[in-house]
């Protein structure tokens, strides 16, 4: 019984052995003598999985009704790759996927060159395939033709919005990374981590248990829920382009704004540029000018000035002073923009006529001390906006002891600040004096499903309400009174709106001021004192045009007709008698 | 009057036959329901990324139509602009305040 024992055991060992020795060799030929042809296919099998099904989260815009639509999503359709080493008639290959994918294929030359490279086994020589073609494709069974699955970023709406929504582009280790926009400052929200079920199988098959029970990057990963209401920026976007074309301007921008909340409509600037196609992109267009550029915007300054001179109690609406049509400060001449004087006048005048003689009496009234207390709180800091790159304001001069600087800020020359800087500070006087933070991203939607809305903070005091009230009266009845579209008053009958032109001239790099380019902007927000909505708008060296009530009023007016009727906004003020104006 | 009762002897080897024959089968069935598994996880996540991104082409269908009523001109679409607007008084009770 015992050595009947002894034997089956002997047996089992050598079978053991037999089998271990087995493993050994094979294991040597795999290792050893072919491993560095496994290597190879193994990189191979990485190389196109990594590249190609890459995932990441979606960005949305939001329309008005709270369907989303996607701003940045995936498509997936098939490259195709070459082996070089099995390829047999390079020409009619070449020919055969031409036929079926020329727009995104590697040139005549290019294919050529890559199949008779022999120490290659995979080389990548069109994408963005569609299914259909993709299929047709691989029917044909070229030899060392191969069509393969891959995703890629895509942009449904093309250039709508592309220099805030972004762009992506590898990173390191050849991993999709944002670059630009939200795509890089939500790049941790939106990247997925390299736990892909379609990289290496059985690489990850029993590696990642633990994820099973606690997955952590839930809690972190998922698409973002943009406030920008896709019709809004298409008629912004359109604006903007047709004003930038009929002046032939060098650049122009627009931001569409919640004054309440911060949250952000619209948000444009020409010229822009399509994230489908990066190919020969001037790599310029993807500084985004409305966080990254400073401009000086000229008399949409000076209901910065007037508020803050009203909330330090400088002056008041009633006061008055004596405008002498031209003054003289530190040596240079102030005028108003008409030479005009206007003799003993009070505040509203001031910013009705767009007077800067009175912006410089008011900044004087305020104080060297006060005013750039004022400005510096106002514009000493980015804005907190999340986009990446925001540019500090240039407010060197408010350092210097001449009067002359402080001048001729109150009129916005001199300083130089962003777009979304000065849209911020005026939402402040629309907004009962409260500085909110502009803002792109309302919710973020986690993977597990649940929407956490990102808290943006209730703002900072920098006017007093009364001081806020005070300059939209002014703003108001430059609206009601003065700004002319095409020599018709803009006013509406039942709609309120407060708004300010502003032209600047441009600098020269050195220092001093062209007398033929001018930098136009104009800003509206309405109703007057409820508002829902501000626009800023600019083109910078609109040719053949001097002031910002010509280039810019016809499509500040349009975009406030239109926020009225798309959005619904109800009257906030009637007339008296039935009215055909 | 036999004894029919028959003593169960434990054998260590039939122990581990048995036991090596329950792992390797669990083994097997484990891995078949892993790869299962995997399998139709990948086939569901290329057939949401498939949907998705039909839903892109339509998305981006609506936003070119959406840029296109935009860019329309309606004068030269043979439409006028009013001759007139008349607005209600704000006492009139179809006013809406």
């Amino acid at each position: 019984m015992r050595a009947q024992f002894r034997k089956r055991i002997r047996i089992v060992l050598a079978i053991i052995i037999l089998i271990a020795l087995g493993i050994f060799i094979r294991l040597y030929f795999l290792q050893i003598v072919h491993g560095q042809e496994y290597v190879q296919k193994a990189n191979q099998q990485f190389a196109s999985g990594g590249s190609g099904l890459f995932d990441r989260g979606s960005i949305y815009f939001t329309r008005k009704d709270g369907t989303l639509i996607s701003a940045a999503t995936l498509a997936t359709g098939f490259l195709v790759a070459i082996d070089p080493q099995e390829i047999v008639d390079a020409e009619a290959a070449y020919t055969a996927i031409n036929s079926i994918a020329s727009s995104t294929m590697v040139t005549h030359a290019a294919f050529l060159a890559d199949a008779a490279d022999k120490t290659k086994v995979y080389v990548e020589v069109a994408y963005h395939l569609s299914d259909a073609n993709g299929s047709a494709l691989a029917t044909l069974a070229i030899p060392g033709v191969q069509v393969l699955r891959e995703t890629w970023r895509y942009y449904p709406g093309g250039s709508l919005a592309a220099q805030s929504i972004g762009i992506v582009s590898d990173g390191s280790g050849n991993i999709p990374t944002g670059q630009t926009g939200l795509e890089a400052t939500y790049n941790s929200v939106l990247s997925r981590s390299g736990d892909v079920l379609h990289k290496n199988f059985f690489a990850e098959l029993f590696s990642n248990a633990g994820s099973l029970l606690a997955n952590t990057q839930n809690a972190n990963e998922g698409d973002i829920v943009t406030t920008i209401e896709p019709e809004v920026q298409t008629r912004l976007q359109d604006d903007i382009t047709k004003v930038n074309q009929k002046y032939s301007s060098e650049g122009s921008g627009g931001i569409i704004m919640d004054p309440k909340t911060g949250a952000i409509y619209a948000i444009a600037s020409y010229p822009t540029f399509d994230p489908n196609n990066l190919q020969n992109l001037d790599p310029s267009l993807l500084v985004n000018p409305l966080v990254e550029n400073v401009f000086e915007y000229g008399s949409i300054m000076k209901p910065i000035t007037m508020a803050s001179a009203l909330t330090a109690g400088a002056v008041t609406p009633q006061t008055t002073y004596n405008d002498t049509g031209c003054i003289q400060v530190d040596g240079d001449r102030i005028c108003n923009w008409n030479l005009k004087a206007y003799g003993v006048i009070p505040m509203l005048t001031i910013i009705q006529d767009s007077l800067n003689v009175g912006a410089s009496w008011v900044a004087e009234q305020l104080g060297q001390s006060r005013f750039r207390q004022y400005f510096t709180n106002i514009f000493g800091q980015k804005t907190g906006i999340d986009l990446p790159h925001e540019t500090d304001a240039l407010l060197a001069n408010l350092s210097k002891p001449q009067q002359i600087y402080y001048d001729t800020a109150s009129f916005g020359e001199g300083i130089a600040v962003t777009p979304i800087q000065m849209i911020r500070a005026l939402a402040a006087v629309a907004n009962g004096g409260m500085l909110v933070r502009p803002h792109l991203v309302s919710n973020i939607i986690l993977n597990s499903g649940a929407s956490k809305p990102v808290n943006w903070g209730s703002g900072t005091r920098i006017f007093s309400v009364a001081a806020a009230r005070e300059t939209t009266v002014m703003m108001d009845a430059l609206w009601d009174n003065a700004l002319k579209v095409n020599g018709i008053s803009a006013k509406i009958p039942t709609m309120s709106v407060a708004a300010k032109t502003g032209t600047a001239q441009l600098p020269t790099p050195t220092g001093t001021y062209y007398k033929n380019k001018f930098f136009n902007s104009e800003v509206a927000f309405f109703p007057s004192f409820n508002p829902r909505f501000i626009i800023l708008l600019y083109t910078k060296d609109p040719k053949n045009v001097i002031y910002a009530e010509q280039s810019l009023s016809t499509s500040l007016l349009d975009l406030v007709h239109f926020l009225i009727n798309y959005y619904a906004v109800p009257p906030d003020r009637g007339v008296a008698t039935t009215t055909v104006p | 009057m036999s004894n029919t009762h028959k003593h169960f002897q434990f054998s260590l080897l039939s122990f581990c036959y048995i036991t090596v024959g329950v792992l390797t089968v669990t083994y097997i069935g484990l891995i078949a329901v892993v790869m299962s598994y995997a399998a139709l996880t990948v086939e569901f996540s290329q057939s949401v990324k498939n949907d998705e991104a039909a839903v892109a082409m339509l998305e981006s269908q609506y936003l070119t139509s959406v840029a296109n009523i935009t860019n329309t001109n309606y004068s030269a679409e043979g439409y006028a602009p009013p001759i007139a607007q008349i607005f209600v008084p704000a006492t009139a009770v179809t006013a809406l305040r």
